[in-house]
């Protein structure tokens, strides 16, 4: 090493290497001796009752071995966990009704599963699926979020006499006598629609029954291995011991492989016990778009009241969240979302309040922003449009509402999703503002080019907002770090990798710690053999919470090897330092040991060691913040219209990031990029299209728009770092930055494009042929 | 999505395979696979039997005519096509389309053949074949015959092909001279389905007056849609601001287009028009210094 | 997924109603059509094998429900085919009046497209629709034609 520090160093990735040779291990890379393969017939309907289902043919059809429907799983039929309570707001309702593993006497959305087959390879499962032969009664579906909750509506659920799934109310000070009080009241209704996560890689299970051995082992593509390893073991009646849950290299996450006992995830052990043989079932991506979960519709009626001088006096917020037909992940979304719209700005009074909706559509749970969006979505379209109707520059108006750096921590009186307090840690979200404006050259832009090239007939607009995004939440995570007599590092960790470059950014924190080489820190993620204790990755807190983790295990080994070192070697521990995998007194490195040799002589075969002493250089540690922080940005972006076609040409975009302390710029550029990328297929391409029976439009990538690297700009991204006080490094997460406020950029940059047009937009996503009929509108003054 | 069982066969000549496919009404021929494996896959196509057609060169191949024209035998990669010089020079309205065939990957197998005989609505090469006044020539174990490009289309993804016929070979006669052509094509994503196009082939007399004008739309109706209403409008005028003008809104006459979850109709009718403004101004200008 | 429009039918009314509730002529002019019984007084089963393009023989089962007939002007059908492509459902509405020689027929329907074919094949849906419909309409024109020149039903 020479250099200072592993932190904020631009480490090429550990893991690419194996990536980019094919050497990875992925899910269906898995291969077993006799394995079989699984194909479910999916539902076509997205409401029925199910009359009866006959497997007859199905199950003569030579390569098939078996065929189940829920009558065929006998008592392991039962509906999920609950897997997110819901949390102690004063007043709240919630109606749980978690998936099922094979529906039953009903259908409750389009891709539901009815049965599964299998078979000797996933070729003659499909041809198996043909023969099943199913009658069903088509209810009505249950589609639309206003007309689900008026009295004679279908009822999705009928147990609970209503379509509501929960309702939420939080509130602080009094918005009436804001509103009351304020110069401009802007009410308006907004629109956000669903997406997909589409992850490269769909979901897949591979699981193999040793009986000799009473093992199970799964390969799951799943974000939490920990919860699915403990729920799998309860379900099956194994000890947790005796159950091995894999998530090896997955090809993102997202947020929908952090929902948990999936049909799928249920089944296939079951199946490969039942049978006696490993049992493979991969998703494709046709199923991909039902069988997988998604998010995220909502329509909020909003209001801002704000002084004369654009300062916020409250809001006010009402608005309907699509959870589609079960809510095993309970209000996490639709909370974000209440949460998040307070944004980096002081607001003394806040009214939300959501109901969630049950629907024929498939499960939302969180996909990347989690709901944040929205929040952001709203807040800062009402804002542009105070700051129009107040002649307030939409920068200025920001700055005018900002929490200032000198606040903090910063107490929003309302609960946040993991029940604690929203209360921000740290944030200097003025600075982020300045150098973003700075960047894209707001001023210039609003002052002299904009109008300059409108007189040319050019439709250019900008877009600059401000987000707040909640990263880092609890519970907890744990690492052990080992130091073997190789002088390798080993780290484990609860926590799955999709991507996030775990491998190298833990691997940078430890060796920081052991003053060895980043490249000799070999990291296990996503393997319960190896770490057993911990939630999964998701709420961007891989890095808070389990990079604590790692840091605390790694500091513990370094207390270990001082202690161990300095007697061996007739010093003072503070004379001693840690540097080039070894342990030596500073200045005098010949009177040293490498690290392998102190973990030879910390495990000896023979003799007497201190009582009280723990053998090896091995530390386990976990860390639980006591609550979430605070990340946050400015995106802005600059676009081109052209009014003909309607097409929109992103020119520039811009993100002014706040995560606090960086351990791998790399990591962190790549996150952002992702995320922006993710997001402006939301604002602009993707949008999962449902028809008022719950039918699905787009399920295949033709149809459903993915943003291509043709389609989205490179970013260019700044730091602004406020550390954390919440954990010892000071890091926030970043994961969902990019995807968070891209809605609201790009509604405000159209706009602003189309000033002087009269279009306003208070939906996302858009589309060219969207924009052309706003436009049309506006023209034929329908405002 | 993976396909049901089929037979497969990958005959050596031609011959083989014409008879191949004479005998066997079930019988689907495999050309770059682009459009007929995702349907095998999806399960909405299931063919009994594939006969592969890509051990057949003789079918792959650009030829320069005496006439100045090009035979382009119809197993030749979109790719070969796109890059050919031959085709630049003498057909350049077909070089200008090439790019817009979804994307270079699935240009590096896709054949010429293989998407006109799927004759996608929303496909360019339709639309360019009929604009070119190209002629098809196909055969089967009966014998040979050439068919109009305009002819060819029938309907939605419906040929004149009849049953065990193959289109073997492209002939695009050699441009017109003082003529011009422009390619212009709208969609959601570089390499998608287009949700407008345009091609527009126009030539002029030694007065510098449109003498003919061919103007064929595709993604708007069942097939390439000639406008002929907007040909008209264009017929014996310069070609000016006015002319264009006219002919764009004439162009509404011509075409049905369809409303999907992409685009309204109305949208597309806006875009329809647009396009074929911008495009006549293109070809216009190229068909102004073709005749200088 | 609505579908309305009108056609003429170059013959008299009495002659249409009858052409339109015959299962033999449903049969030989819905497109692809393979076959179609009358069951009961208002109700015909059947199959129906379609290929556009590519897609070849998408197999639907098919129940056609007449009810509100008042002949010779008026009738709605319940419409429900499922296969393994999808399903779809919905009802139709269809008047026939008098027009000069001939009779001006208008259909509306609204129908539910459901499955594989609405998830990857909506690009598509209203061509084909339009297209079988113009399809079968020419040829119950041709039939009709048939039938009023003195041919064999």
């Amino acid at each position: 090493m020479n250099f200072e520090s592993y932190m904020g160093r631009r480490v090429l990735r550990l893991e690419d290497a194996r990536l980019l040779t094919g050497r990875a291990l992925f899910v269906d890379d898995v291969e077993l001796p006799g394995m079989l393969h699984v194909a479910f017939l999916r539902s076509d309907d997205a409401h029925g009752r199910i009359r009866s289902i006959d497997a007859t043919a199905a199950r003569a059809r030579r390569g098939v071995l078996a065929v189940y429907t829920a009558s065929d799983l006998g008592d392991y039929w039962r509906p999920g966990p609950l897997l997110v309570p819901p949390p102690p707001v004063p007043g709240l309702i919630f109606n749980a009704a978690t998936q099922v593993p094979l529906a039953r006497d009903k259908i409750r959305h389009c891709g539901e599963p009815l049965a599964m087959v299998v078979a000797e390879s996933r070729y003659l499962a499909e041809d198996a699926l043909e023969d099943i032969v199913v009658d069903v009664e088509p209810l009505p579906a249950v589609a639309d979020l206003e007309a689900a909750l008026l009295p004679d509506a279908p009822l999705v659920h009928e147990q609970f006499g209503s379509n509501l799934a929960a309702q939420v109310h939080q509130r602080k000070g009094d918005y009436a006598s804001a509103k009351a009080a304020a110069a401009l009241v802007i009410s308006r209704r907004f629109l956000y629609d669903r997406g997909a996560s589409a992850a490269i890689e769909n979901r897949g299970v591979v699981a193999s029954w040793d009986a000799r051995a009473g093992e199970l082992t799964v390969w799951d593509t799943t974000q939490a291995p920990i919860p699915i390893r403990n729920g799998l073991a309860a379900m099956l009646g194994l000890g947790e011991s005796h159950v091995r849950v894999i998530a090896p290299f997955i090809g993102g996450g997202f947020g929908p492989k952090i929902m948990m006992f999936y049909p799928e995830e249920v089944l296939i052990p079951w199946a490969a016990m039942r049978l006696g043989r490993p049992v493979k079932w991969i998703e494709d991506r046709r199923e991909n778009f039902y069988a997988t979960t998604q998010e995220r519709g909502q329509i909020h009626d909003a209001e801002l009241a704000v002084s004369r001088d654009g300062k916020i006096l409250g809001v006010r917020d009402a608005f309907l969240h699509d959870t589609g037909a079960y809510d095993p992940y309970g209000l996490t979304v639709p909370i974000n979302s209440q949460c998040t719209l307070l944004g980096p700005y002081v607001v003394p009074h806040y009214d939300s309040q959501f109901q969630a909706v049950f629907t024929n559509r498939p499960i939302v749970t969180p996909v990347r922003g989690a709901g944040r969006q929205h929040g952001v979505f709203v807040m800062e379209r009402l804002l542009d449009l105070a700051a129009r109707d107040l002649g307030i520059d939409r920068v200025e108006i920001r700055r005018r509402n900002y929490i200032q750096p000198d606040a903090f921590p910063y107490d929003h009186e309302i609960l946040f999703q993991d029940f604690r307090p929203l209360v921000y840690d740290s944030g200097n979200y003025p600075a982020a503002l300045e150098k973003a404006a700075l960047m894209i050259g707001y001023e210039d832009f609003v002052r002299e080019e904009q109008p300059r090239l409108r007189r040319e007939g050019r439709h250019v607009g900008m877009g600059v907002v401000s987000y707040i995004e909640g990263t880092g939440i609890g519970p907890y995570e744990g690492a052990r770090v080992t130091i073997e007599p190789s002088g390798m590092v080993r780290v484990a960790t609860g926590v799955g990798t999709q991507g996030q470059g775990h491998f190298t950014t833990f691997a940078q924190l430890v060796a920081e710690q052991l003053g060895v080489d980043v490249a000799s820190v070999r990291v296990t993620t996503g393997d319960t053999r190896d770490f057993n204790w911990g939630t999964g990755t998701f709420a961007s807190r891989g890095a808070v919470v389990a990079g604590s983790a790692c840091h605390a295990a790694a500091a513990k080994v370094r207390a270990k090897v001082l202690a161990l070192a300095a007697p061996l070697l007739d010093a003072q521990e503070g004379d001693l330092e840690l540097r080039d995998g070894r342990v030596a007194v500073r200045g005098a490195p010949e009177r040293g040991l490498t690290l392998g040799e102190l973990a030879r002589k910390a495990n000896p075969l023979r003799g007497a060691v201190t009582p009280g002493t723990e053998p090896g250089l091995e530390a386990t540690a976990y860390f639980g913040p006591d609550r979430g922080n605070a990340a946050s940005g400015v995106h802005a972006m600059r676009v081109e219209v052209d009014p003909e076609t309607a097409e929109v040409k992103i020119i520039r975009y811009i993100v002014v990031h706040d995560c606090g302390t960086v351990i791998n710029p790399m990591v962190v550029e790549a996150q952002v990029q992702g995320g922006v990328a993710h997001g402006i297929g939301n604002a602009f391409y993707e949008q999962l299209i449902f028809d008022e029976n719950g039918q699905l439009m787009n399920a295949s990538f033709m149809d459903y728009l993915l943003p291509t690297a043709l389609d989205v700009p490179t970013v260019e991204l700044a730091h602004i770092e406020t550390p954390s006080p919440l954990n010892p490094l000071g890091v926030k997460g970043v994961g969902e930055a990019g995807a968070i406020p891209t809605g609201a950029a790009f509604a405000q940059a159209v706009e602003d494009a189309l000033w002087g047009t009269g279009v306003e937009i208070t939906e996302i996503p858009l589309s060219p042929s969207r924009l052309h009929q706003l436009i049309a509108q506006a023209r034929g003054g329908d405002r | 999505m993976k396909p049901p069982v089929f037979e497969y066969h990958r005959p050596d000549s031609l011959n083989e395979a014409l008879a191949l496919l004479g005998a066997h009404p079930d019988a689907k021929p495999l050309a770059g696979g682009q459009s007929l494996i995702p349907a095998m896959n999806f399960r909405l196509a299931a063919p009994g039997r594939l006969v592969d057609l890509n051990a057949l060169d003789e079918l792959a191949g650009i030829e320069e005519t005496v006439e100045g024209g090009l035979r382009i035998g119809a197993m030749t990669r979109h790719r070969a096509v796109e890059l050919s010089a031959a085709v630049a020079a003498r057909a350049p309205l077909l070089a200008a389309a090439m790019p817009f065939i979804a994307h270079r990957q699935i240009r590096n197998r896709g054949t010429i053949g293989g998407s006109l005989a799927h004759a996608d609505p929303a496909a360019e090469l339709p639309a360019v074949v009929v604009a070119l006044e190209a002629q098809l020539v196909l055969a089967s174990s009966r014998g040979e015959r050439m068919v109009p490009a305009a002819e060819f289309f029938t309907g939605l993804f419906a040929t004149a092909l009849e049953d065990g016929e193959l289109i073997t070979a492209i002939e695009i006669p050699a441009p017109p001279p003082r003529s011009g052509s422009a390619f212009l094509e709208l969609a959601r994503r570089h390499g998608d389905y287009a949700l407008v196009g345009v091609t527009a082939v126009v030539i002029l007399d030694s007065e510098r007056r449109v003498t003919d004008a061919r103007i064929v739309l595709f993604s708007v109706g069942e097939g390439p849609v000639r406008a002929a209403r907007a040909e008209a409008a264009l017929a014996g005028t310069t070609g000016d601001a006015a002319a264009r003008e006219a002919a764009a809104d004439a162009v509404q006459g011509d075409i049905d287009p369809s409303a999907d979850i992409h685009a309204s109709s109305a949208y597309r009718r806006q875009l329809a028009s647009v396009l074929t403004r911008r495009a006549l101004a293109a070809a216009l200008g190229r068909a102004v210094d073709a005749a200088r | 997924m609505i579908v309305e429009g009108s056609h003429f039918f170059p013959g008299p009314r009495d002659a249409v109603w009858t052409l339109l509730l015959d299962p033999d002529v449903l049969a030989k002019t819905m497109p692809g059509t393979a076959s179609i019984a009358r069951v009961a007084d208002d109700r015909y089963e059947g199959t129906m094998a379609m290929g556009i393009g590519p897609i070849t023989a998408a197999v639907f089962d098919v129940v056609i429900t007449i009810t509100d007939q008042a002949a010779p002007e008026h009738y709605t059908m319940q419409i429900e085919g499922r296969g393994k492509f999808g399903f779809t459902r919905g009802k139709a509405a269809v008047t026939l009046a008098s027009e000069g020689t001939g009779t001006s027929m208008r259909y509306q329907a609204d129908l539910v497209v459901g499955g594989k074919i609405a998830a990857v094949g909506q690009r598509l849906l209203d061509s084909v629709s339009k297209m079988m419909l113009r399809q079968g309409l020419d040829a119950m024109t041709r039939e009709l034609e048939h039938r009023l020149a003195g041919g064999a039903a």
